[in-house]
């Protein structure tokens, strides 16, 4: 969305609070953080050899600005953020990240119509059951810079007594340019009992033109400590873009544009997304989350070694072509990228486990968490971070990432190896 | 004959030196929840009311933390609390019969929760939400104790219900005027876990409530949190506000 037309909608926004105001009490809340990022790459990965392909910085800084306020019916959280690297010059972004009314149409029904984040899962990493959710990091699910946007809907509610039912419509519209267009149409649905402790939700999602997905999501608490939770989501065939290397044991093909098809669109084949998780917390307060997430639409081991052959053959001839292969060079390149471009930011294969630890004294709080690809050998994403609270409006944290697995490990292959962050967030 | 007048004999003798602990110098056990029942009425003086609630956490006598919250409960089962501080504005907990969910605004959605997870320092979320100990405790034993001078009758209370903060807890009852005085809170491993003392009630709309009560931790040592309760208010809440898919609906 270009600046001017973001910062008018959200001039837009705040008037409309702001107007509210006048009859209605205003809530607000916010924070402003900051943070620096030291990086060092894995120029060695085929993946981006030398971090030539597509260059990463070394340092980073991100600053970020979000703003929730409510009058009334009203509400919407508003953000401005400004980027910088060793290798692009500053930019800056104002962003309307929720803004909506919610009205009651009765003491029970409840009606939702605006920009707003739903999410819907009992998972702490992962959220198959989370249909009309925007994306997120598996290693920074709360979301700590305000970056998630909330999506364009309109929804009803009826609550009955614990429990509740929601219909929602979904239409990310373009409102980026003069011509206004309408996005891809979704629907989905949730009912939610509260039956003897039990917490039980059935999912149910469909999007225009593609397939309806159907499934459910439950959590439970046994004794004081232990709490479990799990999540099912379910389809016939799969509309996923995979790379057609993923099925062939030649590794020395060349193509000449995108190969990214959905390969399993006729399929008949069931795909679920099960998850499965707990948490513990011990008598000092030490709290533990355990989660294993199967996904039928990543890739299996073998599939992966296959992808992986493929792209280190393409970093082969694209770094050190033989007389023969010099006219291949760029193709090579290309073909890296088309191929990358079929990995999910979220994980591709099948089956991870996620564990996360954490303590907090008065002060200070320590996390652990470790993100591992089972499918591969084991390889996994570490994040230590240390927080420190300053007073009721200021923390800081030093948050680590560390990368660990083999060459041709999906960890041990990606562009970085380990990042330091040092971040200052001031509450408002 | 004999050998039945000897047992009858013995029986009685063993009653006499070793009494059901609901017969030792206080009322009968049947009466313990009905003075249970009045007790939490210093706490619960409306079937709907909301209050502020402060906490403070000491270590060594210095003060190392504080936090905010307003409180709404409705009926024995339902509690909602708003959190005040501003690193945690927008953050909700919500107790539903023996459920309990926090809702946090970055990662806007409800995560079920289990009941030794803390609120802040050494009080449970329990502490602050879980306020009608009649309708999660039953007594198992009652004696009497002159606790500073103050006659008690001292409960000993086990959970009735799977979402009661604690394993075991021997409470204290001023006998004159029904106030809880003091509690001994143990784990189920059997370990003396915190000591409450009741300290300050005050007049609130005619009612006598409970304003402040002292925790001290009893695993370590020199820490303690004192709890606040101010601004009590009797006021009609929609039942929705504790439907658990309600919390993202609030501001």
């Amino acid at each position: 969305m270009n600046s001017r037309r973001h910062i008018l909608i959200l001039v837009a926004g705040l008037l409309l609070i702001g107007r509210n105001c006048l009859a209605q009490s205003v809530e607000y809340r916010g924070a402003i953080v900051d943070e620096g990022t030291y990086t060092c790459l894995n120029t060695t990965t085929p993946l981006n050899n030398g971090n030539a392909l597509i260059p990463q910085p070394h340092w980073s800084n991100v600053g970020t600005a979000a703003l929730m306020m409510s009058a009334g019916a009203i509400s919407g959280t508003f953000g401005f953020s400004t980027a910088t690297s060793n290798l692009a010059v500053p930019t800056y972004r104002a962003s309307i990240h929720e803004l909506a009314a919610d009205l009651s149409l009765s003491e029970n029904v409840d009606v939702v119509i605006g920009k707003k984040i739903l999410k819907w899962g009992t998972g702490y990493a992962f959220n198959p059951t989370g249909v009309v959710e925007p994306p997120r990091s598996p290693s920074d699910p709360s979301d700590r810079l305000s970056q998630n946007d909330g999506r364009t809907l309109a929804s009803i509610t009826a609550f009955i007594g614990k429990n509740s039912f929601t219909v929602v419509y979904v239409n990310d519209a373009d409102i980026s340019t003069h011509d206004f267009r309408w996005g891809t149409s979704e629907i989905a649905a949730r009912a939610y009992v509260f039956l003897d402790g039990l917490d039980l939700s059935l999912i149910g999602h469909y999007r225009e033109s593609d397939r309806v997905q159907l499934g459910f999501n439950t959590s439970y608490v046994i004794g004081d400590n232990l709490e479990l939770h799990a999540e099912v989501l379910g389809q016939r065939g799969s509309s996923l873009l995979y790379h057609p290397v993923i099925l062939s044991d030649d590794s020395q093909q060349y193509f000449t544009a995108n190969p990214a098809a959905a390969l399993y669109a006729d399929s008949h084949t069931l795909f679920f997304k099960t998850l499965l998780g707990g948490q513990y917390t011990f008598e000092n307060g030490i709290n533990v989350i355990l989660e294993y997430y199967h996904n039928d639409e990543g890739l299996t081991g073998r599939e992966w070694k296959r992808w992986m052959n493929f792209v280190t053959f393409h970093n082969g001839v694209a770094q050190t072509p033989s007389p023969s292969e010099q006219a291949l060079a760029p193709l090579s390149r290309a073909n890296i990228l088309w191929a990358l471009s079929t990995l999910s930011p979220r994980g591709s294969m099948r089956d991870y486990l996620f564990a996360r630890g954490a303590w907090s004294e008065e002060k200070w709080g320590l996390e652990a968490i470790a993100f591992v690809d089972i499918d591969d050998g084991g390889s996994m994403v570490v994040l230590p971070t240390l927080s420190w609270q300053f007073s009721s409006y200021v923390s800081g944290y030093l948050r680590g990432e560390g990368y660990i697995g083999a060459s041709g490990t999906e960890f041990g292959s990606l562009f970085t190896t380990a990042s330091l962050t040092i971040g200052l967030q001031v509450h408002l | 004959m004999n050998r039945i007048l000897v047992a009858a004999l013995a029986i009685i003798g063993v009653a006499i030196v070793f009494p059901p602990r609901g017969f030792a110098g206080g009322p009968p056990l049947s009466e313990a929840s009905d003075l249970l029942k009045r007790s939490d009425l210093t706490r619960n003086a409306w079937e709907t009311y909301l209050n502020r609630t402060l906490i403070r956490n000491y270590e060594d006598g210095e003060l190392k933390d504080e936090g905010a919250f307003e409180v709404s409960i409705k009926g024995d089962s339902k509690t909602l609390v708003r959190f005040l501080n501003p690193d945690v504005k927008g953050q909700y907990l919500l107790m539903l019969d023996d459920a309990m969910w926090i809702y946090l605004p970055n990662t806007r959605k409800p995560i079920r929760i289990t009941p030794l997870q803390r609120l802040l320092g050494d009080a449970s979320n329990g502490d602050v939400a879980r306020t009608h100990y009649a309708a999660d405790y039953a007594p198992s034993a009652i004696r009497e104790d002159n606790l500073d001078g103050t006659p008690c009758y001292v409960l000993e209370l086990n959970p009735k219900r799977d979402g009661a903060t604690y394993n075991r807890i021997e409470y204290w009852i001023d006998k004159e005027k029904v106030q809880p005085r003091k509690a001994e809170i143990y784990l189920a491993s059997g370990k003396h876990y915190k000591t409450i003392y009741y300290d300050k009630y005050a007049m609130v709309s005619g009612r006598l409530l409970l304003t402040q009560m002292t925790i001290l931790d009893r695993l370590r040592e020199g820490r303690k949190t004192i709890m606040s309760f101010s601004d009590y208010q009797s006021k009609e809440i929609p039942e929705k506000y504790f439907n658990k898919d309600y919390l993202e609906n609030l501001k």
